[in-house]
């Protein structure tokens, strides 16, 4: 009797809750047997031309990065398993691509170690017009086991499914770079202005075209007329009504999107601070930092806030409320964040008002992680937040916010050695992370990583090819995910070059160097962007209060950005500019220490001349000196 | 009844002010803020051992407090503790804000999830003016706190 009521108690609810069980249920059996990658998995062997194919969803959507999508809806997974030991691999490797017909349609491919938690140790993510993505990855390096391929709707209309190849094969024919090198021009700032320029910051406002550059006092709008070729600069100076009082730690940053430029000098426990929406002609003062921020070796950033995307509301509501909850509480549509060392860790504080006003600092990391002085912040097109720090342990490292600015995670930059300048990072469109650093052994690397900084791969010693053994003030800026540009000041000379200079003087002349990498990072092109003019001779100290007069006149970096064609420019502290200076740096007989330096601290603008920017949408447009 | 409640209440007239004036020493763990870089290993020698530095600031791993897992430590140009900075063992006894100093008397500020208490605090006289930082995700017990003398700047510290 009671079975049958029970019996019967199911089958009402069943007749009460089947219509939506029903949806639920076609939902289920829609995503993932209509939108899964058929098949879904595959097992290969340690053979050469062992291969498996699969057909991909079909699905359209458009999202952001790997971050932002979700699965069955704006991406799916397909899993390979390599069998026998990653030895069984040697010079073989694993081949993975996608293709497509539609070249307006950008789908995007990651391979992750493992499951989709894994690291992603290969990734290609080539904008439109393209029609497929191919990565190949050495099993003897990443082991053999499950691989599971992740592929994204970047931007893709319906009626246009992928398919997908992975295949064992040999591997590619290991290139340097092809094709043209860029060239750069250098534009010194009027007698006058920027005479007193150490540690310059760089914007680029793609509202109206101008540069912004800030350093010690000065903030500057410089112009370039394109109508002649060379294009000729009119700098103006442009200071704020509350940042030209007092200057310890100035900052300038430039959110390029909305064309927001924000001035910061350090005041104590914050800044005096101002912004302005037209490149100087009117500033607002703001709050200046976060309350209760740190007192040292402050930074200002910003970019989008990181929000759900409409599908990412479906699948995790209440993740996303949060995340609304730090959002944009005015007109203006990006955060800017600030942050600074304070005693025993490091703080950064949200505006979500454009800059006015700043919450309680959180902290970011405490000594027990990381070095107190940091890098400068970056923000992703996602809106994930990264601080570099030189000196995380026994690596560098990289400082991550997923939730605007609340909490932090502080991954090591593996494969890298700490060393006394700052660090960079360089965010490409769709999430790909260029970590400029400079090693414990003074070279100048580069490293990638398409996981927020979970893992890194392409570390490279791009001063080779002008045998570069000393570098200071590494910079990066990224545009499209797979072009990067890398500043650094650097000398082949070998020694102590960012030393106290306390036995025989270093010997050495400096110049700026820009790398740029045009595949993710796979090959970069170096270019000697001061030629024929040193930037410095002799050390460039980088070990504070116990460095020699004239040799701090460079201060802590420099700084690089890149305009809405895609133009790269680089802010730089000339500290040579007469000419029996330069005529030493030119002379390879002649002395190269401090004693011959000019230790000036002129404001100098690299703008490249020639070659493909940062954005390939422009590339039709060649870039005109 | 009006005997022992008159005695009880001078009492607390007595003690009150006290009580409600408690600040916050200028030390942690022995370490005292104004200590000469040697007097400071030596009890640092004694509670902890060396983990790193960085720009002149030392962590040390406390060995055998219950309560607090590292300290960070800091000294101005005359080799003096400018600041010491205490992070509590995430699995060991907690610690109030209120053991830190009279939370009424502290500046608070931020909210769920980034709590914050100041004091500052001027002793002998006005010779010594320090802050008290309490800071935790909790609203009653902290993760780390530190003391900070004002007025003094780092070892390494380098003006723009």
């Amino acid at each position: 009797m009671s079975n049958t009521i029970a019996g019967g108690a199911v089958r009402v609810l069943w007749l009460k809750l089947h219509p939506g069980i029903i949806l639920a249920l076609a939902v289920f059996f829609f995503t993932t047997l209509v939108f899964a990658a058929t098949p879904s998995s595959s097992t290969l062997n340690p053979v050469n031309g062992s291969s498996a194919t699969w057909a991909g969803s079909g699905i359209a959507g458009a999202t952001t990065d790997e971050t932002t999508c979700v699965d069955g809806t704006d991406c799916d997974v397909y899993t390979i398993t390599l069998t026998g030991s990653p030895a069984n691999y040697k010079g073989l490797v694993l081949a993975i691509s996608i293709s497509h017909q539609n070249k307006l349609n950008d789908y995007d491919l990651y391979v992750h170690k493992g499951d989709l938690t894994g690291p992603v140790i290969a990734s290609s993510t080539a904008g439109i017009p393209e029609t497929g993505e191919a990565v190949a990855i050495d099993p003897t390096v990443s082991g053999t086991g499950l691989y599971t391929v992740h592929v994204v709707d970047s931007n893709v209309l319906p009626g246009d499914p992928y398919s997908g190849v992975a295949t064992i094969t040999t591997p590619p024919a290991d290139s340097p770079a092809h094709g043209t090198a860029p060239t750069y021009a250098n534009y010194q700032s009027p007698p006058g202005l920027g005479d007193s320029s150490g540690e310059p910051s760089i914007g680029a406002n793609f509202n109206s075209g101008r540069i912004m550059t800030q350093a010690v006092f000065d903030t500057l709008q410089v112009t370039f007329n394109t109508n002649t070729s060379p294009a000729t600069a009119t700098w103006l100076l442009k200071d704020g009504p509350n940042t030209d009082i007092i200057t310890l730690d100035p900052i300038l940053f430039t959110d390029s999107l909305t064309g927001r430029t924000v001035v910061a000098q350090l005041f104590g426990t914050t800044s005096l601070s101002s912004f302005t929406d037209n490149d100087g002609e009117t500033y607002t003062v703001s709050q200046g930092g976060g309350i209760a921020s740190g007192v040292d070796h402050e930074t200002v950033g910003g970019g989008p806030f990181r929000l759900c995307t409409a599908d990412q509301l479906v699948a995790t509501p209440l993740p996303c409320a949060q995340l609304a909850v730090r959002g944009p509480l005015t007109q203006y549509p990006h955060a800017v964040y600030y942050a600074s060392q304070d005693i025993g860790d490091a703080e950064m504080a949200l505006s979500q008002d454009g800059g006015l006003t700043y919450e309680e600092a959180h902290p970011m990391y405490t000594l027990v992680d990381c070095g107190g002085l940091h890098g400068h912040i970056k923000v992703s097109s996602s809106g994930i937040v990264y601080v570099p720090n030189k000196s995380c342990g026994s690596t560098q490292g990289l400082i991550v916010s997923m939730d605007n600015g609340l909490t932090f995670a502080v991954e090591p930059v593996t494969g890298s050695t700490p060393n006394s300048s700052d660090p960079s990072v360089g965010i490409g469109s769709k999430g790909r992370v260029y970590f400029g650093y400079v090693a414990g052994d003074g070279h100048p690397h580069i490293t990638v990583s398409d996981d927020q900084g979970r893992s890194w791969h392409n570390d490279l010693d791009v001063g080779v090819p002008f045998s570069i053994r000393n570098t200071v003030f590494p910079e990066v800026v990224a545009g499209d995910n797979d072009r990067a540009s890398f500043f650094f000041l650097g000398t082949p000379s070998a020694g102590d070059g960012t030393g106290a200079d306390t036995g025989i003087p270093f010997n050495g002349v400096w110049h700026g160097y820009i790398a740029t990498t045009y595949n993710g990072g796979r090959t970069w092109f170096t270019v000697d962007a001061t030629p024929n003019d040193a930037v410095q001779l002799g050390v460039i100290c980088t070990q504070g209060t116990t460095c020699p007069n004239g040799t701090r006149n460079l201060l802590d970096f420099n700084d690089i950005t890149v305009d809405k064609v895609g133009r790269v420019f680089t802010a730089y502290t000339d500290g040579c500019i007469t000419a029996a200076c330069i005529a030493k740096g030119n002379d390879p007989a002649a002395s190269h220490t401090r004693l011959d330096n000019d230790g000036a601290t002129k404001a100098t603008i690299i703008r490249q001349s020639t070659g493909l920017g940062l954005f390939k949408s422009q590339d039709g447009t060649r870039l005109q000196p | 009844m009006r005997r022992a409640v008159l005695p009880a209440f001078l009492l607390f007239s007595i003690i009150a002010p006290f009580a409600a004036a408690r600040q916050p020493a200028p030390q942690i763990l022995g370490l005292r803020l104004g200590m000469s870089y040697d007097q400071a290993h030596s009890r640092l020698n004694e509670i902890g051992q060396f983990k790193s530095e960085d720009e002149g600031q030392q962590v040390w791993t406390l060995t055998r407090d219950r309560r607090y897992q590292y300290v960070i430590i800091g000294f101005d140009r005359d080799r003096q503790v400018r600041y010491v900075t205490a992070l509590v063992r995430p699995d060991g006894k907690p610690v109030s804000y209120a053991e830190v100093g009279d939370i009424a008397h502290a500046a608070r500020s931020g909210g769920p999830g980034n709590f914050r208490y100041t004091w500052k605090v001027s002793d002998k006289g006005g010779r010594l003016e320090y802050l008290v930082i309490a800071k935790g995700k909790g609203q009653r017990y902290l993760d780390r706190y530190a003391v900070k003398r004002l007025g003094v700047e780092s070892e390494t510290e380098d003006r723009d």
